[in-house]
């Protein structure tokens, strides 16, 4: 992937998504659904270190984002089936079972109450800016980061606390001080940003 | 069952910031809604992109572990639904499972439930069979063309959602970042008949426990449902004020 510009901070739309596997993941899930096992060897290959790197970044616990990680794509095995090519791409599919899975364990394994009084600890003590730039700094992608640092800091930091926290929009709200609605609109404004600067379309 | 703001709720929904009742009511949503589910779709696949950043190569064993799950694991046929979120199969199964585990096996027992096939026979296999007829319960509950959601806060911290199906003549409660009530304290939860003040008890639960997705039976015919904090093993009647009342009708 080509350095892309440091410009200034704008909304120009970014390159299309480089990756040239999704048709292949699209392909190889139909084919996975007819019980292929060698398709299914191939989607591993090209998959676990994104479903695996997805756990480990939101549990950070490499042995049960091992454990996360069997589970996600064994049952992406299962399900193969009800992956809808309408709906999205493949890669989309199986990385929103790998995240609801884990935000699920996430959630299940820590009385909420513990969690928020351990959250809203932790958050006395370590700035937001920390956490975004946690996540700045290890997304590989520029060009998610700089749609990314395109957001409002609401925007971004209501997003980023949702997607690699695992939180819930409440827990959300009560870290960064905001009122529920106003949270929930900076998650959709967020998103209707990012999806403007990424060029994602979703063809029915 | 739409509230005003359902649609304020997508950018949440697709980042799985949302509980799981509301995740039901937005699902129910989506597919009354064919613009709505367009919209949801590109947020998910823009949310996805987040994902980009986090690549990390899993320990080499465990491909085998996986083709070897894999190669053991049946797979689900087509079905004719279309037009469904990604997985609403399994997070259905992993809803209604935590729920019915519940008090069980504790709600950290989901993910074992999905691999007790292979991992966990034994006396645990007759404790989930029995979880799995409430988990049909529940499911049908929360599926039921006139499931309702209610909701409300409880006085003193935490969160109750009840959905209630008259046609299933059940309800499925979940209690959410209440206060530990103590050991020798529960919370209880009451159902009142139209017309009456007198509430029935609609079930306990285990003393010391702050956090519950439980089955209510009997719901047609009432008009409020109510949390109170009783003693352990619950009372005939509220012997304290209730913490939260949400009407049914």
């Amino acid at each position: 992937m080509t350095e892309p510009d440091r410009g200034p901070r704008g909304f120009e739309r970014a390159p299309a998504d480089p990756r040239p596997e999704r048709s292949e993941i699209d392909a190889l899930l139909r084919a996975v659904a007819r019980g292929d096992d060698a398709a299914f060897a191939r989607l591993y290959d090209l998959l676990s270190p994104r479903v695996f790197g997805l756990a480990r970044r939101v549990l950070r616990d490499p042995a049960q984002a091992e454990e996360m990680a069997q589970e996600v794509l064994v049952e992406v095995w299962r399900t193969a089936s009800r992956f809808d090519t309408e709906r999205g791409s493949g890669l989309s599919w199986v990385l929103t079972i790998a995240h609801r899975r884990t935000v699920d364990r996430v959630r299940s394994e820590q009385a909420s109450t513990d969690r928020m009084h351990r959250v809203a600890a932790a958050s006395a003590e370590v700035p937001y800016d920390e956490v975004a730039d946690q996540v700045g700094t290890r997304l590989e992608r520029q060009q998610v980061r700089r749609c990314l640092d395109g957001l409002t800091p609401l925007q971004k930091e209501a997003i980023t606390l949702a997607y690699y926290g695992g939180h819930t929009y409440r827990e959300v709200a009560t870290l960064l001080g905001a009122a529920l609605p106003t949270i929930k609109t900076r998650m959709r404004d967020g998103l209707i940003r990012l999806r403007d600067c990424l060029s994602v379309e979703v063809t029915p | 069952m739409t509230s005003p703001d359902i649609h304020a709720l997508g950018g949440a929904y697709a980042l799985d910031a949302v509980d799981d009742l509301e995740r039901v009511a937005f699902d129910r949503h989506l597919r009354e809604c064919e613009t709505c589910a367009l919209e949801v779709a590109e947020y998910r696949e823009t949310v996805t992109r987040l994902a980009d950043g986090t690549w990390s190569v899993p320990p080499p064993r465990m491909r085998e572990q996986v083709l070897a799950r894999a190669a053991a694991t049946p797979q689900l046929p087509p079905n004719g639904r279309r037009r469904d979120a990604p997985s609403p199969v399994a997070r259905w199964r992993r809803l209604t499972a935590a729920a019915a585990v519940v008090g069980v096996l504790g709600i950290g027992a989901a993910a074992t439930t999905y691999t007790v096939q292979e991992q966990r026979l034994g006396e645990e296999r007759a404790a989930v069979a029995q979880a799995q007829q409430r988990a049909d319960r529940i499911q049908a509950v929360l599926a039921a063309p006139d499931a309702a959601l209610h909701a409300g806060d409880l006085t003193g911290g935490g969160r109750v959602s009840v959905v209630v199906s008259d046609s299933e003549d059940a309800g499925v409660v979940v209690l959410a970042d209440a206060p530990p009530p103590g050991p020798d304290r529960a919370y209880q939860l009451w159902l009142v008949p139209e017309g009456s003040v007198t509430p029935v008890s609609a079930g306990v639960l285990p003393a010391g426990r702050a956090e519950a997705t439980q089955l209510i039976d009997g719901v047609r015919g009432r008009a409020a449902f109510a949390v109170s904090l009783e003693p352990a093993g619950g009372s005939p009647q509220p012997s304290t004020t209730p913490l939260v009342g949400i009407s049914l009708v």
